[in-house]
C-alpha cells in the first residue's frame, strides 16, 4: 500500500503541474517561469517522499513486505531513504535560484530543462525504491538505473568535459555492476543448493545465513562487492568520481555525494549482515578492511596536489567511504552503531560542502582555488560554509564526525595497533591537505574589483539548514537518534 | 541425464562463441566488429535453444528469442547506424595491449578463471555447467580487456556488450533465474546503447586534455 502510495503522489502532483503548466501559460512561457514550475514540483515530489517516509516510520509496524516480497521497509532502509529524502528536498530547494542562474549564464540550454528535473525525479525514485528492495536483483538494476540517470544528469551541461565525464562514470560502474551480476547468480545458486528454492531476498538470505556454504558466499561476495563498491567509489574502483563530481551542476554533485554514494555501501552492509551469521564473516571482514585501509590511502594522497574544490571534497567522500567500510568491517555492534551515524553525518556535511562550492562556483565561474581571491569577503556564507563544512568532515569536535569517527578508530585499535597508526597518518594526511589549501585559497589578497554575485535566498537557506542539522544530529544523538540507531544494529542481526 | 550430441553440440559452440571474442580482440574495422558481435549473440541464442530441447524449460526459449531480436538484430543496427551517422569507420588505435598480446592476456585469463572455478566448486572437469560456467566468466573478462584495450566509445560499447553476453552465458548453465529478471537485463542494456549511442556522436577523441592539467598545477606552485 505505502509503496503504492509513493508512485500514486509522484503521478499526481505530475499531473498537476502539467495542468498548471497548459492553463497558465498557454504555450508562451518564459524560462525562468518554466524552471520554477518543474522546481515546485522537484520540490513537493521530495516533500511528499519524506512525509510519507516518515509517516511510515511513525504509524507502521516493521518490517513490512509488499508485492510477493520484492519491496520491503525495515529500519536501516528507512533511515537511508530519510537521509536521502532530506538531501533531495533541500537540492531541490537550491535548485531554484541555481537553476534560473546556469540559464542567465547560458550553462544549461532551456531545452534540457524537462530532462534535467525528469531525471533529477526519476533519480530520485529509483534511489528511494533501490533502498526498499528487499530482493537483490531488484536492487541491481534500481541501482544500475541510477547510473544511466546520474550520467544524463552530468550531460545536461552541454560541455565535452561534461560528455567525458559522464561516459567515465557509466563504463566503469556498468562494467563493475556486470561483475556484481556474476555474483548475484552465484549467490541464486548457492541458495537453491542449501534450501532446494533459489532466493535473493535479503529476508530470506537472512534466515538462511547460517546454513550456506562459506567458501561459496565468499566467492559471491567478492564479485558482488566489485560493483557495489564501484557506486560507492572505493579505490580501485574510484576513478571516475573526482571527474563525475567536479563537472556535475552542485546541487546535483550534492546529491551523488551525500546519497547516491550510500547506496553502495547499503549493499555492502546489507550482504555483511548475511555474512555476519556465516562462516564467512572473518574473510569478509579482512576484505572490508583491507580496501577500507586502501581507500583511505589512495584518497589522502590525491588530496595533496588538488586546487579543484569540488574533486577535493570528492577525493574526501572517498576517503569516508574507506572509514565507513572499516567501521562495517570491524563487525562489532558498537562499530556498526558509529558507521550508521558516521554515513549520516557524511551526507549532512557534505550536501553542505558543495551547495556552498556551488555559491563559490557562480562567484568565481571556476572551481579552482587558486581563482578566488577574497571570497570570504565577497561570499561571506558560503566561504564559511566550505571552512566549517571542512572542519566538520575532518572531525574537530563539535562536529557530528568527531564522535563516530573517535569510536570507529577506537574499535580498529581494538582489532590491530598497527593498522590504527597507519590510519590515522592518513587521516592526518587528509586533514593537513585540506587545511593547507583552504588556508592558501581563502587568504588571498584581492585581485580586481570583483562585483559580488547575489546568491538567491533559496540558495542560501539549505545551506543554513544544513548547518543546524549537522549540529542538530549531535544533540538529538543524546535525546532519540540512538534508540533508532540501536534498532537497526539489532535488525541486522548484531 | 542430456544427449550426448547435445554435449557436443555445445561444447562445439563454446570454442566458436571463444572464437568470435578473440576475433573481437583484434578487429579494427568497425562493421566487422558489430558483425562479429551478431554472430556471436546467434551463437548464444542457438545454446539457449539447445538446452531448452534438453529441459523443455519455456524461458530458455523466449531468452533465445529475444536474444535474436535485440542483440542479433535491433543492437547492431543501432550500431551501424551510429557508425554511419559519425563517420567512424576504424578503430585501429590499442591502449596498453596490441592485438597479440591482448590475445595471450585473453588467454591467460581464461586460464585463471578455469582454474579458480575449479577449486571454489569443485565438479568434474566433464561437467558442462561447470565449462559453461568457465566460459561465461572468461567471455566477461575478455569483454573488459576489450573495453580497457580500445580508445573508441563504440568499441568500448562492443566490450560491454560482450561482456553481458558472459553474463548472461555464465547465468544459462549456473543458475536460471527468474525470466523477469533477464529481461530487465536486456531493457538496461537497450537503455544504454541508446545513451552510449547518443553520445558517442560527435565525440572524436576520448583522452583527456593532459596539458591543461599541468599548466593549472603549475599556475598554483608557481605563485
Amino acid at each position: 500500500m505505502i509503496f503504492l502510495a509513493y508512485i500514486i503522489s509522484g503521478l499526481l502532483l505530475l499531473g498537476i503541474v502539467a495542468a498548471i503548466m497548459k492553463w497558465r501559460f498557454k504555450g508562451e512561457q518564459t524560462a525562468v517561469s518554466r524552471s520554477n514550475l518543474l522546481n515546485f514540483f522537484t520540490l513537493g515530489h521530495a516533500g511528499i517522499y519524506l512525509i510519507l517516509t516518515l509517516l511510515a516510520l511513525i504509524r507502521l509496524p516493521l518490517p513490512v513486505l509488499a508485492f510477493n516480497n520484492y519491496l520491503f521497509m525495515d529500519p536501516l532502509a528507512i533511515y537511508e531513504v530519510l537521509i536521502a529524502e532530506t538531501i533531495f528536498l533541500l537540492a531541490a530547494v537550491y535548485g531554484h535560484g541555481y537553476i534560473k542562474n546556469l540559464l542567465d549564464r547560458r550553462v544549461i540550454k532551456v531545452e534540457s530543462l524537462e530532462l534535467f528535473y525528469g531525471s533529477f525525479n526519476l533519480l530520485m525514485v529509483m534511489v528511494v525504491f533501490s533502498f526498499f528492495s528487499n530482493n537483490l536483483a531488484l536492487f541491481w538494476i534500481l541501482l544500475e538505473l541510477t547510473t544511466i540517470l546520474s550520467a544524463v544528469l552530468i550531460v545536461t551541461l552541454s560541455a565535452r568535459e561534461n560528455v567525458i565525464a559522464a561516459l567515465k562514470y557509466v563504463f566503469i560502474a556498468s562494467t563493475a555492476m556486470l561483475f556484481s551480476v556474476i555474483g548475484l547468480i552465484i549467490l541464486f545458486a548457492t541458495t537453491k543448493q542449501t534450501s532446494g528454492s533459489g532466493t535473493l531476498n535479503w529476508t530470506e538470505l537472512m534466515v538462511m545465513a547460517n546454513s550456506l556454504p562459506p567458501s561459496l558466499f565468499i566467492f559471491a561476495f567478492v564479485f558482488c562487492f566489485i560493483g557495489f563498491a564501484s557506486k560507492s567509489g572505493i579505490v580501485p574502483f574510484h576513478t571516475w568520481l573526482p571527474q563525475a563530481y567536479a563537472k556535475a551542476p552542485s546541487m546535483v554533485t550534492a546529491v551523488f555525494s551525500a546519497v547516491l554514494i550510500n547506496s553502495g555501501i547499503y549493499g555492502i552492509i546489507r550482504l555483511y549482515a548475511v555474512a555476519h551469521h556465516n562462516g564467512a564473516w572473518h574473510t569478509v571482514s579482512i576484505i572490508l578492511i583491507v580496501f577500507g585501509v586502501l581507500s583511505i590511502a589512495i584518497a589522502a594522497f590525491s588530496m595533496l596536489p588538488r586546487t579543484n574544490l569540488k574533486k577535493l571534497i570528492g577525493f574526501s567522500s572517498i576517503e569516508h567511504m574507506g572509514l565507513i567500510l572499516i567501521g562495517t568491517g570491524l563487525g562489532a555492534p558498537v562499530a556498526l552503531f558509529w558507521t550508521l551515524y558516521h554515513i549520516l553525518s557524511h551526507s549532512l556535511i557534505k550536501a553542505l560542502l558543495f551547495l556552498s562550492a556551488g555559491i563559490l562556483k557562480n562567484q568565481f565561474e571556476s572551481n579552482y582555488l587558486q581563482d578566488m581571491p577574497a571570497a570570504l569577503k565577497l561570499q561571506p556564507l558560503a566561504t564559511w560554509g566550505v571552512i566549517l563544512g571542512t572542519l566538520a568532515v575532518v572531525g574537530m569536535p563539535p562536529f557530528p564526525m568527531f564522535f563516530s569517527k573517535l569510536f570507529i578508530l577506537v574499535q580498529l585499535g581494538a582489532f590491530s595497533l598497527p593498522l590504527l597508526i597507519i590510519v590515522l597518518i592518513f587521516l592526518l594526511i587528509v586533514a593537513g591537505a585540506l587545511a593547507y589549501l583552504l588556508i592558501r585559497a581563502f587568504t588571498q589578497p584581492p585581485a580586481d574589483i570583483v562585483k559580488p554575485y547575489r546568491a538567491d535566498w533559496s540558495m542560501k537557506l539549505p545551506i543554513i539548514v544544513l548547518f543546524v542539522g549537522i549540529i542538530g544530529i549531535v544533540v538529538y544523538l543524546s535525546t532519540g537518534l540512538s534508540g533508532i540507531l540501536n534498532t537497526i544494529t539489532a535488525s541486522l542481526g548484531f | 541425464m542430456m544427449n550426448p550430441t547435445s554435449i557436443l553440440l555445445i561444447k562445439v559452440l563454446f570454442v566458436f562463441i571463444l572464437g568470435t571474442a578473440a576475433l573481437i580482440i583484434m578487429q579494427k574495422s568497425l562493421a566487422s566488429l558489430f558483425s562479429l558481435y551478431s554472430v556471436q549473440s546467434l551463437l548464444m541464442a542457438v545454446v539457449s535453444l539447445v538446452l531448452f530441447k534438453e529441459t523443455g524449460s519455456y524461458v530458455l526459449l523466449s531468452l533465445a528469442i529475444l536474444t535474436v531480436i535485440t542483440k542479433v538484430v535491433i543492437i547492431p543496427y543501432m550500431l551501424n547506424k551510429v557508425r554511419k551517422d559519425s563517420g567512424i569507420h576504424r578503430d585501429s588505435e590499442f591502449r596498453y595491449l596490441t592485438p597479440v598480446s591482448a590475445i595471450l592476456v585473453g588467454i591467460a585469463l581464461i586460464f585463471v578463471s578455469y582454474s579458480s572455478f575449479y577449486r571454489v566448486f569443485q565438479l568434474s572437469q566433464d561437467n558442462l555447467f561447470f565449462l559453461g560456467a568457465v566460459i561465461g566468466v572468461s567471455l566477461a573478462l575478455l569483454g573488459m580487456l576489450v573495453i580497457i584495450s580500445r580508445k573508441k566509445i563504440v568499441t568500448k560499447a562492443v566490450g560491454y556488450l560482450m561482456m553481458e553476453n558472459g553474463v548472461l552465458l555464465f547465468g544459462l548453465f549456473i543458475a536460471e533465474l527468474p525470466f523477469i529478471i533477464e529481461l530487465f537485463i536486456i531493457v538496461d542494456l537497450v537503455i544504454f546503447i541508446l545513451l552510449a549511442a547518443v553520445l558517442s556522436m560527435g565525440i572524436d577523441s576520448t583522452e583527456e586534455d593532459l596539458t591543461r592539467k599541468l599548466n593549472n598545477l603549475t599556475k598554483w606552485f608557481k605563485q
